[in-house]
């Protein structure tokens, strides 16, 4: 028994050192577009989120005809929720699939991960995710981002924060480089505006119970939270925060908070709460591009996904599309064409118009999109627009 | 004063939680001699197997608990012939190895079943809290605090009060007399790891419905779990209990008052300073379990 | 038989990149082989003094976190207003500090763990692995924090009269990989067959034993606690610098699993084990992503991985040497051995 098994363990190995050189030799009547998301690990659903919204793009754009008179092909891996991943799949994407062009790869670490093997092999990403600033001003010209990092949602709220009533703020953030940014740069941004800052505070990636930072923070005398967490953590901190009685108005930022999953699972404790979004698909009309949004909705719906997903899967669906337009501008799915052709790519995104700016040192800039922020309160377990 | 107090609350309602997930493993740890990673998995299935008999199947919440408790009694007991019983005596890494195996293939499988989103429960208990005062707790905490007290005093009964607690005991302070003595210490082992898991799906069913239920919450229950084992000492279920409020304790002072960033290094650390002075963990009677 | 088959395996690996041209075979070749190197300095304390340290990520991460430091520079504040600014260095000297702070880090925690033994051991060790990544995770103006620190350089090697050479292509990381392998075997090959790997050996197989005839069992944990650290220090240190950003996550617990696996499906206590198992349980996900779903693709490897333990409990290499019938001789699979109890 133990001798058969050690040879055939042997012969596994064997053939898959053969096998996996013979891959990636595929006909080029598609043109592929390479994914990199995590699909397992502590990122899964908002990985699941994206490639569902890219999957949408992409069956939308192939049954218009394709690019170039060809159909395009999503090559999508699993980077696993980790940084060696991200880099090892970014490079089976470029040289075993022949991609021109990535999307990837969600959490800001994953991304900066990649980011060598772009300058390594000359192909542009497209981020549609990662919010840390260093994506974009460490002078790597191959990246193009349509994600707002905080400092463009904290530029944002600065027109909105004198409409509400914000004396002096705590913030609560996720232990990574999207909370701390947020904290930072909406700090910036309201102190400039007269607004005292009081605790910031911050909760470990995979924390499931806030109550002692919320029990910390309620007995300050501050009348608003910052909050900036992931939808699944965000749903348990204001369930907790109703159980403690904390009466302070509550501020979400980042734009993943998913308010349809909130209503859904924090019920009442989410009554009254503000969030900052980059995506408002309640309102379609309200929308910069209602059409492309009930088109994607509905899309959305007809697959029988959880509607709450939305929120997340929209820069899927526009990374893709930004994607397509870049190709169909290049003439030619070849890298270097299509790194150039992206930094004239503009097209009407689900949240705003899709144009990159150059940010980061002169000469190996990166791009940029601006996109728009939506301010949204839950009132009475539904979405508004509040009037301010 | 009253922030103090307010955490001393959460404190005593976090610790009956660390208590109930750390009595469990400390039972497998102190008489297998399993370092069990699969543990918090089988956290994840009760909260899962809640979730699917209340809300998709439609049945009574409490109700539910009852059937995730007995559930995870049947995967311990599965888990433990299948995957144990085979490697009896092999060293405790590869054993180790072996719950790791279990803990990927779990995690992964439950990941495949129900998707990455995570899950909610609803509980017959009122959304808004019960106030005194300055004070403020929810029902459903509440509840889960008087449940888990009572599991745990019922664990105790177990092993101290029955014959097969008896015989738990004896195969924890010498296998080979107990085994001797006419104890079937087979049947002891799968009882061990069928408890060891019920209690710890009792702990996934409770607190379920107070989070959401992902795939990736066994891994944080796992390590909180171990750190209440080493504080109480193997073995011990009146030191895991008392070691799961000093957790929750330290964890509740940490946050509070040094720095919410390194609330979750505060067990650990105070794991390496018991260490310092009292090797064997706060509680432990090494030549007696219970 | 036993002098040529390393050399041989050697040859063999050395020629690989002659032949494989795959860039991304390459790359899984280059990230397998510094799991490898982690692996094996894990292997010189599970294996040879039968210690199961979790904590083996923790100096992995720390030799990678110094040697970026190192290169990239640093300017902290220290509790009392010590200013400690640190201008950049050349990147050898990184890879060399690295091995010296993770060694010094190794001496610190066998110090401390090796008070207790057996399952309390276990969860000592994953305590610290923890405490090390929340303090990386926190102290953000050493480490960046979550930010991550980026723009690490490729290793360089000064070689006087020829200049400079870095290592930035997958070839020479291949070979610089290799290389340490090769080193790593050499040092625990000389370590273990000397007098202080029989004390080792022999305070396994019987600590009370071993203390009875006067073997001073501490010092020898101790300092193979130390070397097991430097060379998982070198192994972070090559990784920061091949991966080129580094963030907490460096110190996931996965990382450590992984490892583990290397050692005992390759067979704990023999030099070529975690070489074997490397090379198997870093191949696989390469093989399972070509055609399993994601989820799959894991649920594959936790299988397989209960599968090899089962059908093989001393692991590959051993279970090859007795099909062969050379090496030691055979032991009944998971025969128990004389255990100390789980308290000092």
């Amino acid at each position: 028994m133990a001798k058969h098994s050690t040879r055939y363990f042997t012969a596994i190995a064997a053939t898959a050192l053969l096998s996996a050189g013979l891959v990636g030799q595929a006909g080029a009547q598609t043109i592929k577009i390479g994914v990199n998301e995590p699909l397992t690990g502590p990122f899964a659903a908002s990985g699941t989120y994206v490639v569902n919204g890219a999957k949408i793009a992409a069956d939308e754009i192939n049954a218009k005809g394709g690019v170039l008179g060809k159909k395009i092909e999503l090559v999508i891996e699993d980077n696993k929720s980790n940084p060696t991943e991200a880099a090892a799949v970014a490079e089976k994407l470029i040289t075993a699939d022949k991609v021109p062009v990535i999307m990837g790869a969600w959490g800001s670490s994953l991304t900066l991960a990649v980011m060598p093997k772009l300058m390594e092999y000359k192909v542009p990403m497209v981020v549609e995710t990662s919010s840390s600033g260093k994506i974009t001003t460490s002078g790597n010209p191959y990246i193009f981002r349509i994600s707002p990092p905080s400092s463009v949602e904290a530029a944002a709220f600065k027109n909105i924060l004198p409409k509400m009533s914000v004396k002096k703020a705590d913030f609560l953030v996720i232990n990574n480089d999207w909370g701390r940014g947020a904290a930072e740069d909406f700090g910036k941004t309201m102190k400039a505006d007269n607004v005292q800052i009081g605790l910031v505070e911050t909760m470990d990636q995979s924390a499931q119970d806030m109550s002692a930072q919320l029990s910390k923070i309620k007995s300050t005398d501050s009348d608003t939270i910052m909050v900036t967490t992931a939808v699944e953590q965000l749903t348990l901190l204001l369930k907790q925060a109703t159980a403690l009685g904390i009466k302070k108005q509550i501020i979400t930022t980042g734009g993943s908070q998913n308010p349809d999953q909130l209503i859904d699972q924090a019920g009442v404790a989410a009554n009254g709460t503000f969030h900052l979004t980059t995506f408002a698909p309640w309102y379609p009309d309200d929308t910069p591009n209602p059409v492309a949004t009930k088109y994607f909705l509905g899309e959305w719906k007809k697959r029988g996904f959880n509607f709450a997903g939305a929120t997340e899967s929209f820069r899927g669906y526009d990374g893709i599309r930004t994607i397509a337009v870049a190709i169909e501008k290049a003439g030619k799915a070849e890298p270097e064409a299509i790194t150039k052709a992206l930094w004239e790519t503009e097209l009407m995104g689900l949240n705003g118009k899709i144009k990159f700016e150059k940010q980061g040192p002169a000469g190996k800039e990166s791009g940029q999109s601006m996109p728009n922020v939506y301010l949204i309160k839950v009132d009475n377990a539904k979405v508004v627009l509040p009037k301010l | 004063m009253t922030e103090y107090l307010q955490h001393m609350i959460n404190m005593l309602i976090l610790g009956s939680t660390y208590a109930l997930l750390g009595i469990g493993l400390t039972l497998i740890f102190g008489i297998m001699r399993i370092v069990n990673f699969a543990h918090g998995e089988l956290y994840v299935f009760g909260a899962y197997f809640v979730y699917f008999v209340a809300v998709l199947l439609g049945f009574n919440f409490f109700l539910s608990l009852l059937f995730a408790i007995l559930a995870g009694c049947l995967l311990g007991a599965l888990i433990e012939v299948a995957l144990l019983r085979p490697m009896r005596g092999a060293d405790i890494d590869t054993t180790m190895l072996i719950m790791i195996g279990a803990m990927i293939v779990m995690q992964n499988t439950e990941q495949y079943v129900w998707g990455g989103v995570a899950k909610s429960v609803s509980t017959p208990f009122p959304e808004t809290p019960l106030v005194i005062g300055d004070f403020s707790v929810s029902w459903l905490r509440l509840f889960v605090f008087f449940a888990a007290l009572a599991l745990i005093a019922a664990a105790y009964f177990l092993i101290n009060r029955t014959k097969l607690g008896k015989a738990m005991r004896a195969t924890f302070q010498d296998r080979d007399t107990a085994a001797l003595m006419g104890v079937n210490i087979q049947a002891i082992y799968m009882a061990t790891f069928a408890i060891g898991s019920s209690l710890a799906a009792a702990a996934g069913a409770l607190l379920g419905p107070v989070y959401v239920i992902s795939p990736q919450m066994g891994n944080i229950a796992s390590l909180k779990a171990f750190a209440v084992v080493i504080l109480g000492g193997l073995g011990s279920i009146g030191g895991a209990t008392i070691g799961g409020f000093i957790l929750a304790f330290a964890e509740e002072m940490g946050a509070g008052y040094v720095s919410s960033g390194y609330r979750d290094a505060m067990g650990f650390l105070l794991i390496i300073a018991v260490l310092l002075f009292k090797p064997t963990g706060l509680f432990a009677r090494s030549e007696r379990v219970g | 038989m036993k002098r040529l088959l390393p050399c041989i395996a050697l040859l063999a690996l050395a020629s690989v990149p002659m032949w494989l041209k795959d860039p991304y075979l390459l790359n899984a070749f280059v990230t397998t082989g510094i799991f490898i190197i982690a692996a094996m300095s894990l292997n010189l304390l599970l294996g040879y003094t039968g210690q199961l340290s979790l904590a083996h990520v923790a100096f992995f991460g720390i030799g990678a976190y110094t040697s970026a430091l190192v290169a990239l520079g640093f300017d902290v504040e220290l509790v009392g207003g010590i200013r400690v600014v640190h201008e950049p260095w050349p990147v050898w000297l990184g890879f060399v500090i690295a091995i010296l702070v993770s060694g010094v880090c190794g001496y610190i925690v066998g110090k401390l763990s090796f008070r207790v033994r057996g399952a309390y051991f276990v969860i000592v060790t994953i305590s610290f692995a923890e405490v090390v990544r929340l303090v990386a995770l926190n102290w953000v103006e050493l480490t960046q924090g979550p930010l991550a620190l980026t723009s690490i350089p490729p290793l360089t090697l000064g070689l006087p009269g020829l200049g400079y050479f870095d290592f930035f292509s997958k070839q020479s990381n291949f070979y610089l990989v290799l290389g340490v392998v090769a080193l790593s075997y050499v040092i625990i090959n000389r370590l273990v067959n000397s007098r202080i790997g029989r004390a080792m050996v022999a305070l396994k197989e019987n600590e009370w034993l071993a203390v009875s005839v006067g073997i001073d069992v501490t010092r020898y944990l101790v300092l193979a606690a130390v070397v097991s650290a430097a060379i998982a220090g070198a192994a972070g240190s090559l990784y920061a610098h091949y991966l080129k950003i580094i963030d907490p996550d460096v110190f996931l617990f996965l990382y450590t699993v992984t490892m583990v696996i290397m050692v005992i499906t390759g067979g704990k206590g023999t030099l070529a084990g975690p070489i074997v198992g490397g090379l198997i349980f870093g191949f696989i996900p390469v093989v399972a992503r070509s055609f399993a779903s994601p989820e799959l693709q894991w649920i594959l490897y936790g299988l397989f991985m209960i599968l090899i333990v089962f059908l093989l409990p001393q692991g590959i290499v051993p279970a090859i040497e007795k099909w062969f019938g050379v090496g030691e001789e055979p032991r009944e699979p998971g025969a128990t051995k004389p255990k100390l109890q789980d308290v000092p």
